[in-house]
């Protein structure tokens, strides 16, 4: 234990443990309020974007030979002749009870997720903790040994893997798990329940959306690293004599956990657009090819649904980093 | 610690300008490669020279694509579009970034909007940004998946611009120009602005190795560039299905990517000062 960490953890007066409880709940309420009002602002942004699209859901699914009054008739029927804002504030009252409403082909956008987005939502989760795992052990690996050999090799490494998109790691992948040694099937087979039929199909879409991530964040966690090196209280902890990884893993590695949290919350979004080109490249049953169909029809709540869900993750994984970086920082956030 | 010997003060001031000559001449070879690749194709674009997906040999050195054409000729003239488009975009988002930057930091209301801008655009994932930008402006190709690019990117590179202007808002001799009763165009301009190059050409840099992402990205999704074009991502695209009978329609275009991406990110980041590198790196 360092001297300032035991100070932050010694136990509060009795007296101003209330006062403190509620001072925090106000400052998380906060927190919450801030995100959830972006989310809004979002979905306000893409509702009006979609609406500057030329044609619109009615046109997108018309048929051939079809008059004038049909189409007004389907875009009445849609709610497509009501202004903008009042099919928004719509959209958004029915929102908070789980109704993301009714896709321009007149199925509940509920259900048209409902078996795509989990899938996408395992690839991009077991895409996420791999990044986790591997960036904090290069980048603790690569900060045992400042400027050593070991150190400049990840530092390369990382530099070079977030910059190569995720299509051209996929297809290396596919040629060397793939096609030429054979260990791994090419395309994802999905199965009577619409998800992959086994597990070995996702290992390929997983890795190629984790490596490009790690680079990113492998970078950032040795660059953290390398700021807390230089904090008293691990200099202290050198002069004590203790071990090198108990310094790095107990004194240097708390530190840098605002700066890490942080920057794995950047790669969410990433991930989710990543998701999108692999689950292409695999055939991979996710919202990518929803959000392709959806799109080319111009069925606004089908594109808002996928934003929604999308931009909600986000928003909770950013959330969470707030929230450790408020535990970590305490009131000096 | 020990000291450092006194002379190896002066010996890196004379090595890092050669380093970083050298650098900047090996960041730019492969896009002057692909610029000059045009002029050294061996073969026509659109004629096919053997059968489809054939192996090397015959006459074309990576063998043949989807309809028998040269992959060799096409994958020389399939960087030039993409190359050109980053360039651009690392351009423009750079130059719009770099003066909001420094005014965002002489007006803190302006800050503000960048910051909620940056808050907003986190959210939507690049690519169902770039997806939505250019389904608004069919017929707009390659120039709408610039302009999505130009327009996502910026809010990021305007907040790096401003982290590293701020310390200098409180500088003595901006004081003193605020003090002479200067314009705020001319404090951004002539005050701040020169202030910030490491932070602009690093910004430069990635912005360039973003571009590239994206652009390409787009381009495997099939926006922009479509199919009789010779772009490199597209050719990953339109070649998988033969990866079998020719893995090298796809390989070459795929390191081709590769190899542009990552050896501007690494030149870049080893040319920054640490202190910018990390600047960029946090927004």
């Amino acid at each position: 234990m360092t001297p300032t960490a035991a100070t932050r953890r010694a136990p509060a007066p009795a007296a101003g443990t209330a006062h403190r409880i509620t001072a925090t709940a106000l400052r998380i309420a906060g927190v919450v309020a801030r995100r959830a009002l972006l989310l809004v602002v979002l979905l306000a942004v893409v509702f009006a974007a979609v609406e500057l699209l030329p044609g619109d859901a009615a046109d997108a699914a018309s048929e051939r030979g079809e008059s004038a009054a049909d189409l007004a008739a389907r875009r009445h029927l849609l709610g497509l002749d009501r202004p903008l804002w009042e099919r928004f504030a719509d959209w958004m009252t029915a929102l908070p009870a789980g109704d993301l409403g009714t896709s321009a082909q007149g199925q509940k956008v509920t259900d048209l997720l409902a078996d795509p987005l989990p899938n996408t939502l395992v690839l991009a989760a077991s895409a996420f903790v791999i990044t986790v795992v591997s960036s904090l052990l290069l980048g603790c690996w690569a900060a045992s040994k400042p400027g050593g050999r070991g150190d400049r090799i990840v530092s390369h490494l990382s530099t070079a893997a977030f910059a190569v998109p995720e299509f051209v790691v996929s297809v290396s992948l596919l040629l060397v798990l793939s096609l030429w040694t054979g260990w791994l099937p090419a395309a994802t087979v999905t199965g009577g329940d619409g998800r992959p039929a086994t597990w070995t199909m996702l290992i390929m879409p997983v890795l190629a959306l984790a490596v490009p991530q790690t680079g990113w964040n492998t970078r950032v966690v040795r660059g953290a690293l390398a700021d807390q090196a230089s904090a008293p209280h691990v200099e202290a902890a050198h002069l004590d004599g203790l071990p090198p990884h108990v310094v790095l893993l107990r004194h240097q590695l708390p530190g840098a956990v605002p700066a890490v949290a942080t920057g794995l919350a950047t790669s969410t979004g990433l991930l989710f657009g990543g998701a999108v080109v692999v689950e292409t490249l695999f055939n991979y049953p996710g919202v990518g090819s929803v959000l392709a169909g959806a799109v080319a029809a111009r069925d606004t709540p089908l594109i808002a649904g996928v934003v929604m869900s999308a931009g909600a993750v986000i928003s909770a994984v950013l959330l969470a980093a707030d929230l450790v970086r408020h535990a970590t920082l305490g009131a000096r956030a | 610690m020990t000291a450092a010997p006194p002379a190896a003060t002066y010996r890196p001031a004379r090595g890092a300008r050669r380093r970083t000559v050298t650098l900047v001449a090996v960041a730019a070879l492969p896009p002057l490669l692909s610029l000059a690749g045009p002029l050294i194709a061996p073969h026509r674009l659109g004629t096919p020279v053997t059968s489809p997906f054939a192996t090397p040999g015959d006459g074309a050195v990576l063998g043949g694509d989807l309809l028998g054409r040269d992959v060799l000729s096409r994958v020389l003239h399939g960087g030039t579009p993409l190359i050109l488009g980053a360039l651009l975009v690392a351009t423009v988002t750079t130059a719009a970034a770099t003066l909001t930057g420094s005014l965002a930091v002489l007006r803190p209301r302006v800050g503000r909007a960048v910051e909620r801008a940056a808050d907003v655009a986190i959210l939507l994932p690049p690519l169902l940004g770039i997806m939505l930008i250019a389904l608004a402006w069919p017929g707009g190709g390659r120039w709408a998946v610039i302009a999505a690019a130009v327009v996502l990117g910026t809010p990021y590179a305007v907040r790096v611009v401003a982290a590293s202007a701020a310390p200098l808002a409180t500088a003595g001799w901006v004081e003193a120009a605020l003090g002479r009763g200067e314009s705020t165009a001319y404090i951004a301009l002539r005050e701040i602005l020169p202030n910030l190059r490491a932070t602009v050409l690093t910004l430069f840099g990635l912005r360039f190795v973003e571009a590239v992402y994206v652009i390409s990205m787009a381009g495997f999704l099939q926006i922009g560039p479509q199919p009789p074009a010779s772009d490199w991502s597209l050719m990953v695209r339109e070649n998988a299905p033969g990866v079998l009978l020719n893995p090298w329609a796809v390989i070459a275009p795929g390191l081709a990517i590769a190899l542009l991406a990552v050896t501007v990110n690494l030149v870049t980041l080893s040319l920054a000062p640490d202190t910018t590198a990390k600047a960029v790196h946090r927004a």
